[in-house]
């Protein structure tokens, strides 16, 4: 009964073309899930939010720290730069192709994550947000508005252009309350 | 054994509910206009500025981002990804797509939860 339900969800899993693996000897996929303390790293291609990483975990209630600032405040200038580093090393001399392009977003997102987790602010949340378009004189708008604490939440961006392309990067970084 | 959840509380973020409240945010402001340089900024900040109070009348406890691209339909291409380093269970995103004959809108909603 259990080798039927295990291969319904690697179906399941396989349909919504997601590459987190269920971690069973049977299955044969690429293993892909990173444990780094309590993190659980997955890399997913799905438009919808993938929501089975949910039901699995039951939330965290997590203790009170009478806290009431962040101790070490987020350097936006650090991430500015990393950002500026990523987008240019990445896409100097590339020319603007769907294929490469689709994957080049998803790529810059993760990695750019990853340096900024590297600077280990404690307490910050993240959400970087990759666009990378093709330069044809058309016009396009993109504008945000945030609902946040502005003492502690910032955000750090970072335009990039060639001769085909162009690549906007923003990182927002939300306090942890 | 199942789990009791009580309705009042409920766990993550509702993604469906997000999207209907966008899409209808982006229907009242830009259906049936056709792309104008002159306007765009008006529209990316009404969508943004409406959608952001609609979502707050929800009444739940979260700081909210929105990002709202609008683009004209030029037969160019515009790739977009994002990644978050934040909680599952509590947070969550959602993302509207709404399109006419002379535009690509793409709204962002991403919603982190306070623990009171």
């Amino acid at each position: 009964m259990s080798e039927v339900t295990k291969d319904k969800a690697s179906r399941l899993l396989k349909k919504r073309g997601s590459m987190s693996s269920v971690s069973s000897p049977d299955i044969k996929m690429k293993e892909i899930r990173i444990r780094a303390k309590d993190s659980v790293s997955t890399v997913s291609y799905v438009d919808e939010p993938s929501h089975h990483d949910d039901a699995s975990r039951p939330a965290v209630h997590m203790e009170n720290t009478y806290q009431l600032g962040p101790g070490k405040c987020f350097p936006v200038d650090a991430v500015n730069h990393i950002l500026k580093d990523v987008l240019t090393n990445y896409l100097q001399e590339e020319k603007y192709e769907p294929d490469l392009c689709r994957q080049m977003t998803k790529t810059i997102a993760e990695v750019v994550k990853a340096r900024v987790k590297d600077l280990l602010i404690p307490r910050y949340k993240l959400v970087v947000i990759i666009h990378i378009g093709q330069l044809n004189n058309q016009s396009l708008h993109i504008g945000s508005r945030c609902l946040w604490d502005d003492a502690n939440d910032t955000f750090a961006s970072f335009v990039f252009r060639n001769t085909s392309l162009f690549a906007l990067a923003t990182v927002y970084a939300v306090y942890l309350e | 054994m199942e789990e009791y959840q009580p309705h009042h509380e409920e766990i993550g973020f509702n993604a469906d509910e997000a999207h209907n409240i966008v899409k209808e945010c982006i229907d009242a402001i830009l259906g049936g206009v056709d792309y104008n340089q002159n306007n765009v900024n008006q529209w990316t900040a009404a969508i943004v500025e409406q959608s952001l109070t609609h979502l707050v009348k929800l009444g739940k406890t979260y700081k909210l981002l929105v990002t709202c691209a609008v683009m004209q339909k030029s037969g160019s291409g515009l790739h977009t990804a994002s990644s978050c380093f934040w909680d599952t269970t509590s947070d969550g995103t959602c993302t509207v797509r709404w399109e006419n004959q002379t535009m690509n809108c793409i709204v962002n909603v991403f919603a982190i939860a306070i623990i009171l």
